[in-house]
């Protein structure tokens, strides 16, 4: 197959011989491509009802989770992302105050930090309450060693619940994550 | 990720060249012209091409953007330039490119002396590669989705095929009586590698969720495949071989197999009012060997990481789920692929009779006069995944010399609406010699062209009358 390869290079350079009565061009600037998506996905949601920290009539003040959670898996998470922003947005309707940590726990079990937000009883006015943590650097770099979310609920002292207290506690939030991902490896 | 933007980056360097053989075409002083119609009307005693020389040819087209689109050295900065190409393309929009190399090719009148049978043979190498525009996802990879809130991401955006094959042909035709001339050619494909990824759907959309859901309701239905054949061994870790000996030996000779037919006419209505047809590469290639199949099917709607508040020992994991959902799956199934199929037909009306005083006096009866000019149109279409590509072209041949024609033409296609083309065909003694330029006016700055294609080759011809 040589005589073939040979033709294929004869060829080549029939085609660059064509191509110089053309404008300059710059293949170099393949280099220069950047990619900086910016990407919003959900976080984590829960909605618990007043009913729920009331069990046989006694009330339980602690609700606690854990779930596993590993997005920095991913190699693209690992090395492109350069913030995080995570939003929260929690409602509280039941007529008590709420301490909810969010407890980010690495491969080790060890805790790299706690989000914590106090959420004040109701009492009939604003019901909405929003946060929002920044993910940058040496912040987010330990962010990457994300296995675990731990939730822990605290309900504050206060008048008492039954099992027909109305209202519920409810956390939406997402994540919005900035990438720069470049194709020089 | 990154390798299959490098990879597409590639690929437009190469953007500038479209598998329309507009000029050659019907233009019988080629041997070549029996490649896209095996019944043209086309004479010799006998005719070998000169081994690899007798016929190259290259097209690439783009239908929205062009090399310099993006390229540019004008200090605009590259991603912009990626942006606005994005920006101004659609699903339907592709970029093509086709080149064939003629390994040898030959043919003979067979037959006694006043038979007008021919028989021709070859062997070519192809290469074949067309993509659509992905274009919802490079504006997720440029963008994210943060601004398209509401929109659903269309992964049948996704759609490519590219082969490396050899294809070894044996055709006939006849010269049924001075009205009518009829040929075929059978052809038998050797796919050394294909990658085939024609039939995606599925979508990624993301929307504000309702109160009682969390921020975002976000949504995956996917249905992608990806089947290949002679490519899976080189992309082991194990491989340590040469890809472009490897790929070469089995385009030759340990392919997948297929096979195929061309067919084409030439009638005189009078005869100087000719029309022409042919349809090429109607065929099939049986993927067996080297094969494997890469699917991701499935749905899922992704909530985030809940917690549900009960003690429940079994450790959930979101991220699992999403896989198990939309699992990657391996097949390693046969598979079968059909050849792009062409479709030619052409309408040609001669006139001015000849005076050449070359070696034969033009004392000739008028019947076997040649026509110095002609003019006609003729038209083309392509099977491709979204929709056949269709070509308009108007033609002026024009014979300068008893051996030598000019052929010119003017194309309307998905890539342009001014290619014209130019062509030339001489014979010197017992040597053929061709060369077949489209889209000339590009020339002047050929980085700006979305489509081009050139055509040459050299042939040892002994006609019938010599």
């Amino acid at each position: 197959m040589k005589p073939a390869i040979n033709i294929y290079a004869k060829f080549l350079v029939l085609i660059f011989l064509i191509f110089s009565c053309s404008s300059d061009l710059d293949f170099d600037q393949v280099n220069d491509l950047k990619l900086e998506p910016v990407v919003v996905a959900n976080l984590t949601y829960f909605d618990i009802a007043a009913h729920a920290f009331v069990d046989d009539g006694n009330e339980h003040s602690i609700a606690f989770d854990s779930q596993d959670f590993n997005p920095f898996r991913n190699s693209l998470m690992r090395e492109d992302l350069i913030k995080t922003e995570f939003n929260f947005e929690i409602t509280n309707t039941i007529k008590r105050a709420y301490k909810i940590d969010l407890l980010l726990i690495d491969g080790q079990n060890n805790t790299i930090e706690t989000l914590n937000f106090d959420i004040p009883a109701y009492s009939g006015g604003n019901s909405v309450f929003n946060f929002t943590e920044v993910f940058e650097n040496q912040r987010l770099a330990n962010l990457k060693r994300l296995q675990k979310i731990g939730f822990v609920v605290t309900m504050e002292a206060g008048p008492p619940l039954t099992e027909n207290s109305p209202g519920n506690l409810k956390l939406r939030s997402a994540a919005t994550l900035n990438f720069d991902i470049e194709i020089e490896e | 990720m990154k390798k299959i933007y490098v990879f597409l980056l590639a690929l437009a360097h190469n953007i500038c060249f479209s598998q329309n053989k507009q000029i050659l075409y019907n233009f019988t002083s080629i041997p070549q012209s029996l490649l896209v119609n095996p019944g043209a009307d086309v004479s010799y005693k006998y005719f070998f091409g000169i081994p690899v020389l007798s016929g190259i040819s290259a097209n690439v087209g783009s239908s929205s953007f062009s090399a310099y689109d993006l390229f540019a050295d004008n200090g605009v900065d590259f991603n912009d330039k990626v942006r606005n190409v994005v920006n101004k393309s659609s699903g339907k929009d592709k970029i093509y490119t086709n080149q064939q190399l003629e390994l040898f090719s030959g043919g003979f009148r067979i037959g006694g002396e006043g038979s007008r049978s021919y028989l021709s043979f070859g062997g070519y190498q192809e290469f074949d590669f067309l993509m659509y525009v992905p274009k919802d996802m490079a504006i997720l990879a440029l963008d994210g989705n943060r601004d398209y809130i509401g929109k659903s991401f269309d992964l049948g955006d996704i759609n490519l095929r590219a082969e490396i094959l050899s294809v070894f042909h044996i055709g006939f035709h006849k010269k049924m009586n001075e009205k009518f001339v009829l040929g075929g050619r059978i052809k038998l494909y050797s796919s050394g590698a294909n990658a085939n990824s024609t039939k995606n759907s599925g979508f990624i959309y993301t929307t504000n969720g309702t109160a009682d859901e969390n921020i975002y309701y976000q949504y995956i239905s996917s249905n992608l495949e990806l089947q290949t054949s002679g490519l899976a061994s080189f992309t082991k870790d194990e491989y340590d071989g040469n890809i472009t000996d490897d790929l070469i030996h089995n385009t030759f000779f340990n392919g997948s197999l297929g096979l195929g037919f061309d067919a084409g006419f030439t009638y005189y209505y009078k005869k100087n009012l000719q029309f022409t047809a042919s349809i090429i590469d109607v065929g099939f290639i049986r993927h067996t060997k080297d094969i494997e199949t890469l699917t991701y099917k499935g749905s899922y709607e992704y909530n985030g990481v809940n917690p549900s508040f009960e003690f429940t020992d079994e450790p959930e994991n979101v991220l699992d789920d999403f896989d198990k959902a939309i699992p990657r799956d391996t097949l390693y199934s046969k598979y079968t692929t059909w050849r792009p199929v062409k479709f030619n037909t052409s309408v040609e009306y001669s006139f001015g009779e000849s005076r050449f005083e070359d070696d034969e006096c033009s004392c000739k009866t008028p019947s076997e006069r040649l026509y110095v000019n002609a003019i006609g149109a003729q038209f083309f279409a392509m099977t491709m995944p979204k929709g056949p590509f269709v070509a308009f072209t108007a033609f002026y041949k024009r014979r300068l010399f008893r051996k030598l024609e000019l052929k010119t033409t003017y194309t309307a296609d998905s890539f342009s609406y001014t290619n014209i083309g130019l062509g030339v065909a001489g014979t010197l003694g017992k040597v053929n010699m061709y060369l077949l330029v489209d889209n000339v006016l590009e020339y002047s700055d050929i980085t700006k062209a979305n489509s081009m294609a050139f055509q040459l080759g050299v042939n040892f011809v002994l006609q019938d009358s010599d």
